[in-house]
């Protein structure tokens, strides 16, 4: 059976941030869709189907938040659900509505991920729910935290691919530099290398500044069957592939602790249904939840041949061949957790069609984006490729 | 304006097909799953085998581990181990064992402070070395 190509009609990111405006999840959502909304040309009517990613009833005290934000979006009677897949859920809500449509059961469908990560509960609390993202019975039991894990991921990695300290403050130095672009960022900072290895050592080898803040915030797409999208978002980005994969959730039982083989699987996935190589990636929004994570995904996903070399070359630099997250990325722009896989989406579809913020553009219009999240260390990943009008 | 809410949740986690492996901690004992088809032993026990065999015996592993990477820093000390026995790697908690320090084994609770929750903490503490 063919299936239909989707558009996104509609994209938005509200600011990510810790809110002292008295607003709650449910106005950021609302916010956020209204705007996606209204670029997308369409009405609420026209909405089949509300996708919502949020991580946890735990962040939001809310069960069954989509029955909520379909009344506040003003959605009901459309077909509503919530998406959960650790850090990956707001992108295996993005693939959960471009498969409904693919499918041909709906024309149009709103995606919006949300998350009250800074907000509603102190940091110590949410990062002992976060130690619950891991095996409870086994590696649970240790009571390792989630940085700790990634660090005795990272220096698995580091085993294998030549990258240091120095590499690890590059990606915290650029994510949070090209933040400052981007006035919807937690985080937009420029820092010094003597800053970054002064900042509390948390578990070799990072450092609080290698890690991405705990922010609220939303972000919405509307997802459309292209033969279906308004006649004014003919030229809006199209869906181009799809990817994913999952992990042992055990680190311990992986071949390589350090590397990122959902990861590759995904991408190797998203490359086949989209028919291109990594080669072709002119931008890519890319998983950073550490600094380290960020090197373990550009070589999972195939960006470079020689991470080293690249990362000092300024490949991946706001003017570099590849730029990655130009947003900032978690590091830079914050995470709130439901949100940030669908606001990866949302920042590659906005630059492909030459909407973003404008000292974050590319001067030419990139033809093909890559938005990479995932859950766990690794253990969940989901790869969305954008291709824009000039593909 | 806010409205807040404080919730206090008790939980009671069944062991369910773990039971040896959360007995065992219990009793200070690693106790991991061999396949019986290939013989890959892991721990922590994985239900189906990387060969696809479901079939697995408990096997009762010394308790000392050489670690392979440590991360230390405010988060506390904490490591990927390879238990003797062991063909995967387990995270442990370090305690009591300062670098340079590589070999170490599973804390018995009976060495414990008040936490009696089964934990995976990997120590040099010559009472534990003794219980092997
Ligand atoms: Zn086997």
């Amino acid at each position: 059976m063919a299936q239909s190509k989707v558009t996104v009609c509609g994209a938005a990111i509200t600011a990510f941030n810790r809110r002292t405006d008295g607003s709650s999840f449910r106005d950021w959502a609302l916010a956020a869709f209204e705007d996606a909304l209204t670029l997308s040309s369409l009405e609420r009517r026209d909405i089949d189907a509300l996708i919502v990613a949020s991580e946890s009833d735990f962040f939001s005290l809310q069960l069954n938040p989509a029955s909520v934000l379909a009344t506040d979006l003003g959605l009901v009677g459309s077909s509503t659900m919530r998406v959960e897949g650790g850090g990956a859920s707001g992108q295996l809500a993005v693939h959960t509505a471009a498969r409904f449509i693919q499918s041909g059961a709906y024309k149009h469908v709103a995606v919006v991920g949300v998350d009250p990560s800074a907000s509603q509960l102190s940091g110590p609390t949410i990062k002992s729910l976060y130690s619950f993202s891991f095996d409870a019975w086994t590696d649970g039991l240790s009571g390792v935290s989630a940085t700790a894990l990634y660090a005795l991921s990272f220096q698995a990695f580091m085993q294998r691919i030549p990258v240091s300290q120095q590499h690890l403050g590059l990606v915290t130095q650029q994510n949070r530099a090209n933040a400052t672009f981007n006035p919807r960022a937690h985080l937009g900072k420029i820092h010094s290398q003597q800053e970054i290895d002064e900042s509390t050592l948390l578990a070799t080898p990072y450092r609080r500044l290698h890690c991405s803040p705990l922010s609220d915030g939303a972000a919405s797409l509307i997802l459309s069957a292209s033969s279906h999208s308004p006649s004014s978002r003919k030229s809006a980005p199209t869906i181009a592939g799809l990817g994913a994969a999952s992990d042992s959730v055990h680190l311990g039982a992986r071949s390589d602790a350090g590397d990122f083989a959902a990861k590759r699987l995904a991408m190797q996935r998203a490359c086949r249904e989209a028919d291109i190589q990594p080669t072709q990636i002119n931008i890519a929004e890319v998983y950073d939840a550490y600094a380290g994570a960020q090197l373990q995904a550009i070589d999972a996903l195939g960006l470079s041949d020689n991470i080293p070399n690249d990362l000092q070359s300024g490949r991946f630099d706001i003017h570099g061949q590849c730029p990655i997250n130009l947003s900032g990325g978690l590091m830079g722009q914050g995470a709130p957790v439901g949100a940030t896989g669908v606001a990866q989406t949302a920042t590659c579809a906005l630059l492909l069609e030459g909407l973003y913020e404008e000292k974050l553009q590319p001067q030419s219009l990139p033809q093909f984006a890559l938005a990479d999240t995932h859950g766990g260390v690794c253990t969940t990943a989901a790869v969305t490729l954008l291709a824009g009008a000039a593909a | 304006m806010t409205i807040d809410y404080q919730l206090t949740l008790e939980y009671t986690l069944q062991s369910g097909w773990l039971e040896p492996f959360v007995r065992g901690l219990q009793q200070g004992i690693a106790t991991a799953r061999r396949c019986t088809s290939c013989e890959k032993t892991s721990y922590p026990p994985i239900r189906v085998c990387k060969c696809n065999h479901t079939g697995g015996e408990w096997v009762r592993l010394s308790g000392e581990a050489h670690i392979v990477h440590r991360c230390d820093g405010s988060e506390g000390s904490f490591a990927l181990v390879q238990f003797i026995g062991a063909d995967t790697r387990t995270v442990v908690r370090l305690e009591n064992m300062p670098e340079p320090d590589a070999i170490g084994y599973l804390k018995s609770p009976l060495t414990k402070n008040a936490n009696d929750k089964p934990v995976l903490v990997l120590t040099t503490d010559q009472q534990d070395k003794a219980r092997r």
